[in-house]
């Protein structure tokens, strides 16, 4: 469900949707979600400084109820 | 005379900040230079901008008008005939569903404030477990209108006015932080002496610095970095 989140907003704030993909890797302690998207819409989806990207993660971590940490990682 | 001083890494940048936490636009406030940004050697004694902003002119602005007072009128679900309103609500639930979070959403218009400036649209999520959507110091919450408000623009091909609270969270903590202003203010103005806050993100600081801008006795200032910058009261 964290993948499918991160897919939502990705694809509401890029320019080509159909180039978003996600994958969604589960360790023990972490999860770790990749986000692809078409090298110009990098931008959109990272923000300046970083700030829709981290907001994105806070979104994340309100979700997780298993204390996992959750990782975003963008490609 | 409501005065910020503000740094970061080039002017523009300094400049920026000062703006975003006064919440006005470059034509508000007269900009000073303090010092120029400088690199230093190899990394050392690299320097910070630092600008002074000063409010020009008066800004009716009260403080956060949206929220504190919340005379605001709730609309029902088929009067939303603004594309604010209705297009936010949307996005916000959209996202609410991709969370698994089970909410409902109010949908209240603010009070405007006096410049003529169309006043913000209050989206309220309100449900049994949505107290996660706030975290700490409301930076959850805070994410949470970022990225309603970034989607919602971006439909709408223009800035969204809108604002996104949970359960009530920003009003309330909105009401206490006018308080918490006019105590310490007291505080400072007794003891002769300047009184820091606790860190605050910027729309609470915001909420300070409006509350006292029109206190002949002390003089408000921002200081420190990120997470930890706080409103400091400075008796005059």
């Amino acid at each position: 469900m964290e993948a499918e989140l991160v897919e939502h907003i990705a694809r509401n704030l890029v320019n080509k949707p159909e180039e978003v993909r996600v994958s969604r890797r589960e360790g023990r302690n972490t999860v770790v979600i990749v986000l692809h998207v078409a090298p110009d819409d990098m931008g959109r989806v990272i923000g300046k400084n970083g700030r829709v990207a981290n907001a994105i993660r806070s979104l994340l971590r309100a979700m997780s109820k298993d204390r996992k940490r959750i990782i975003l990682e963008i490609d | 005379m409501e005065t910020i001083e503000c740094t970061g890494e080039t002017i523009e940048e300094a400049i920026q900040k000062g703006l975003d936490e006064l919440g006005v636009t470059a034509s508000d406030v007269m900009v000073t230079v303090l010092e120029e940004p400088s690199r230093g050697l190899f990394g050392l004694g690299a320097r910070e901008a630092r600008v002074r902003l000063q409010l020009i002119g008066a800004r009716p602005a009260p403080p956060a008008p949206a929220i504190t007072e919340m005379p605001s009128t709730l609309v029902s679900d088929d009067s939303l005939t603004d594309d604010d309103a209705r297009i936010g609500k949307e996005v916000l639930a959209e996202l609410l569903e991709r969370m698994r979070i089970e909410a409902d959403i109010t949908v209240q218009r603010t009070e405007p404030s006096q410049q003529g400036e169309a006043a913000p649209w209050l989206l309220n999520v309100q449900g049994r477990h949505v107290s996660n959507l706030i975290g700490r110091r409301g930076e959850t919450l805070a994410s949470l209108q970022y990225i309603t408000r970034l989607m919602t623009s971006r439909r709408l091909q223009r800035r969204a006015n809108i604002i996104v609270d949970v359960d009530g969270y920003k009003s309330r903590r909105s009401d206490r932080l006018v308080q918490l202003a006019l105590r310490m203010a007291e505080q400072a103005v007794k003891q002769g002496r300047t009184i820091s806050l606790e860190p605050m993100p910027p729309n609470e600081r915001r909420i300070i610095h409006l509350t006292l801008r029109n206190r002949p006795d002390v003089t408000t200032r921002s200081v420190g970095e990120g997470s930890s910058r706080k409103v400091t009261i400075v008796p005059k």
